[in-house]
């Protein structure tokens, strides 16, 4: 009862310990951001990672895995696979449609060849594709009126599920959305093609160099391809460079599909052929596959794995050398295969709350050197509880209620401002990266004449030293905000190249978030608890006496 | 000493060294060859050398002594809020020992069954008259919300008494010193206890003020609160029943 009396008084009647709340506020606010802002950003990662890539992938080198639709059947036919679909990834060049002049650019290029039907099945490829028209009226409402994909109709929709041209039936090229400078993301999120044009029907064209088994690198082979639709996976990497052609085409210019296979080393027959040893068959360089729902992707990876040494089995038994398995596959699940991606960004979550944790301590010593000068002022005060009846832990729970009622407060306050920092984030990111506006820095200029006025007022009329150093202060850091604000010419901190994604994620970890705040009430209970021990050793007597 | 010229003569009756109703009934409150020694690193300083003291059910003992005689050490005892050398002395509160118990005895002991009030009041500046008269009240349980209730209440009238209801919103630093001594008294006396300790109550008072503090303490005895006070001054000791001497770290009758 007193306890809580005496503990409210305390903290009401004095300016001292709202610093310590506003530390501990500030103190869980950093942490939180950071940690959802981290948080945040691997679950991006991991979601976005694992759009475009399914649940296993099988790699194989350059000389791609043979006879893949046999296997392909073989693993469609598992219990724990959904869908496998064969993929043929490589590196090419991309002379886009832009400038204007005879001078093309040419773009560095990631190519993934595949048979979009499947594909779609295995990642979220379909849900990725850019421009389509407004699903429905919910849909619409979100897109502002200039946003061009109000005007599509269905079939860009269909053209990029299809890879291919409906108007033409020619096999089309989709773009990761960042390949091309034509599209400026808006800050509300969506994309408006700069420049008046628009990528969608445009002919660009891929080279890429075909590499054979033996690791032979030929004549670089090139291709002409209409845009037909772009994709936006949030992955800023994969965003870059990512295009998607159909796989027969790919297999073609790479020289991965079946062909008839000549002894170059026998002599021409009479009319000029050379012996035929065989057929190569066709062949993929990866395959993914989608694990059934329910079925853990570490499940699934096992069943692919023994699924492909039977697949090895098999071929071994087959006459034909040529299509044999290669010897190595990677088959990984989608977090294996993120792992140097997601890792390195866990470890670093890991490493910023270690070093944010470190703050609480700095927060806990605050506390304990206010209330150490709190017990000493009222050692009187003590001694007069005692006097009453107090019990010892009576006078420590008064002290300890008040380290906790710091800590209470602070945590929430801290979770408040966090909430609204977080949820803000790219607000206030935007905000950075432009050149400060005129009002900001006039209000700033303002404020720090009105506290010269004010710090002279106090010093010279009233003759009051702290008012006016605290004034003098108000005008300097002022002066120095409006500086910065003045100077201030827009630094991108998040940089979507470093960090993969082009939006801060903004969601609070609310889970790390009651961690934090828990770590913020007991260290501030830590920090009361030593002057509250204090206090109940106080004598009252002496207390009392010298009070 | 002029002490003994201006004690009144009713009192003078009651001045043979033990209390009037000692013969038929055990003393409320009791110390018996109480020590009590300070200690400097080496040098020990004996305050209290065998000290005994009877305090008689309603009774009101006036302790006189020189300055550094160990009164307050005395009151301090008798008010459960330090304890005599170890195994040298009890303090008696209705024939049992106060000083052997648990220190939560003792709290309890200091909250319910002796009131203490002090020469510079000590009020806790924080909080208002009122609940600075309610402290003992709130003091001793965790959820007593109707011991609360009820310790306002007795504090509002107790405090209505001292002529204070105006001022129960103030805090201490807003009233003179003889209301801040009344707003003390009023604590001591907000949760019913049979004893009232007084260390020098009025010592830092004017004469007229001392008088009132005097009178309202007066007015609790007549309704069978017993007393015990310590003082310099010998017209305020003269409102007391019976007068003890403090000498030599023993109390003398007289
Ligand atoms: N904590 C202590 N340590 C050492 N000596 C002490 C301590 N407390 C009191 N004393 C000494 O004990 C003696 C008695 O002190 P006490 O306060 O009881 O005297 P007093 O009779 O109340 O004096 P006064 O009339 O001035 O209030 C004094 O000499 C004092 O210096
Ligand atoms: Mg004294």
């Amino acid at each position: 009862m007193y306890a809580a009396l005496l503990s409210n008084r305390y903290l009401t009647s004095r300016v001292i310990p709202l610093i310590a709340v506003g530390a501990v506020a500030l103190c869980v606010a950093l942490v939180i951001i950071v940690v959802s802002v981290m948080s945040g950003f691997l679950d991006m990662l991991k979601a976005s990672g694992r759009t475009l890539i399914g649940d296993v992938i099988v790699s194989s080198g350059i000389g791609g895995i043979p006879h893949y639709d046999e296997w392909l059947s073989d693993l469609r036919a598992l219990p724990e696979v959904e869908e496998a679909t064969p993929v043929i990834d490589t590196l090419g060049l991309l002379r886009m449609p832009y400038p204007s002049g005879p001078s093309k650019e040419i773009a560095p290029v990631q190519v993934w060849a595949i048979e979009p039907a499947s594909f779609a099945r295995v990642t979220a490829y379909g849900e990725k594709i850019w421009w389509r028209p407004p699903a429905d009226e919910a849909a619409r409402e979100t897109m502002l009126p200039d946003d061009p994909r109000l005007r599509m109709d269905g079939s860009i929709l269909r053209d990029g599920l299809t890879l291919s041209q409906g108007a033409t039936g020619k096999p089309g090229i989709v773009m990761g959305m960042h390949v091309s400078v034509g599209n400026a993301r808006q800050s509300d999120g969506s994309y408006r093609p700069r420049f008046g044009w628009f990528m969608p029907g445009e002919d660009v064209t891929l080279t890429v160099v075909p590499v054979s088994e033996s690791g032979t690198i030929s004549e670089p082979r090139d291709a002409t391809f209409p845009i037909v639709n772009e994709v936006f996976s949030g992955v800023y990497d994969v965003d870059k460079s990512r295009v998607f052609i159909p796989l027969a085409q790919a297999q073609q210019l790479l020289r991965l599909d079946a062909a008839p296979l000549y002894d170059t080393t026998a002599e021409p027959d009479a009319e000029g052929n050379l012996p035929l040893l065989g057929t190569t068959p066709a062949r993929v360089t990866k395959v993914l596959i989608r694990a059934k729902p329910g079925v853990d992707a570490l499940a699934a990876r096992d069943a692919v794995e023994a699924s492909w040494d039977a697949f090895v089995a098999k071929a071994a038994r087959r006459s034909d050398r040529l299509g044999r398995p290669p010897e190595r596959v990677s088959i990984l699940t989608w977090e294996q295969q993120l792992r140097d991606l997601i890792g390195p960004v866990e470890k670093e979550r890991e490493m910023m709350r270690i070093l944010f944790s470190i703050i609480y301590i700095v927060c806990a010593g605050l506390i304990l050197s206010i209330f150490w000068s709190i017990v000493i002022e009222k050692t009187r005060d003590i001694g007069i509880l005692r006097s009453v009846g107090a019990s010892r832990l009576g006078i420590l729970w008064i002290f300890l209620r008040y380290g906790l009622a710091i800590g209470v407060v602070g945590s929430l306050a801290g979770v408040g401002i966090a909430w609204v920092v977080v949820d803000n984030i790219n607000l206030i990111h935007e905000a950075i990266g432009r050149d400060a506006p005129r009002a900001a820095w006039i209000t700033t200029c303002a404020l720090s004449v009105l506290s010269v006025v004010m710090a002279l007022r106090s010093l010279v009329w009233r003759g009051r030293l702290l008012p006016g150093l605290l004034w003098t202060i108000a005008t300097v850091t002022l002066g120095i905000v409006t500086l910065a604000l003045l100077g201030h010419r827009g630094t991108l901190i998040w940089d979507p190249s470093v960090y993969y994604f082009s939006r801060i994620p903004s969601q609070v970890d609310w889970f790390n978030a009651a961690i934090t705040v828990g770590g913020g009430i007991v260290f501030s209970v830590i920090g009361a608890a030593i002057p509250a021990a204090k206090a109940a050793d106080v004598d009252p007597v002496e207390a009392l006496r010298y009070g | 000493m002029a002490d003994a010229e201006q004690t009144p003569p009713d009192a003078g009756t009651d001045r043979s060294g033990r209390p009037p109703s000692a013969s038929t009934e055990p003393p409320i409150l009791a110390a018996h060859e109480v020590h009590r020694t300070y200690r400097f690193g080496q040098v020990e300083v004996p305050v209290l050398r065998g000290a005994s003291i009877e305090i008689g059910r309603g009774e009101w003992v006036a302790i006189l002594g020189q300055s550094g005689s160990g009164k307050s050490t005395l009151m301090h005892l008798l008010g459960g809020l330090d304890r005599p050398d170890a195994g040298r002395g009890t303090i008696e509160f209705e024939g049992r020992a106060v000083n052997l118990g648990a220190g939560r005895s003792l709290d309890r002991y200091r909250n319910r069954d002796v009131g203490f009030v002090f020469q510079f009041y000590h009020l806790l500046p924080e909080l208002s008259v009122l609940e600075n008269a309610c402290l003992p009240g709130l003091v001793g349980g965790w959820f007593g919300h109707a011991r609360a209730a009820a310790a306002r209440r007795r504090a509002g009238e107790l405090l209505e008494q001292a002529g204070l209801s105006h001022r129960l919103r103030h805090r201490p630093a807003e009233l003179s010193g003889g209301e801040r001594q009344r707003v003390a008294i009023a604590r001591a006396l907000v949760n019913g206890p049979r004893v009232l300790l007084a260390d020098e109550p009025t010592g830092n008072l004017d004469a007229t003020t001392g008088a009132s503090i005097l009178d309202l303490i007066a007015a609790q005895h007549a309704e069978g609160l017993t007393v015990a006070m310590v003082t310099h001054d010998a017209s305020v000791a003269a409102r007391a029943q019976r007068v003890v001497h403090l000498r030599d770290g023993q109390v003398v009758e007289g």
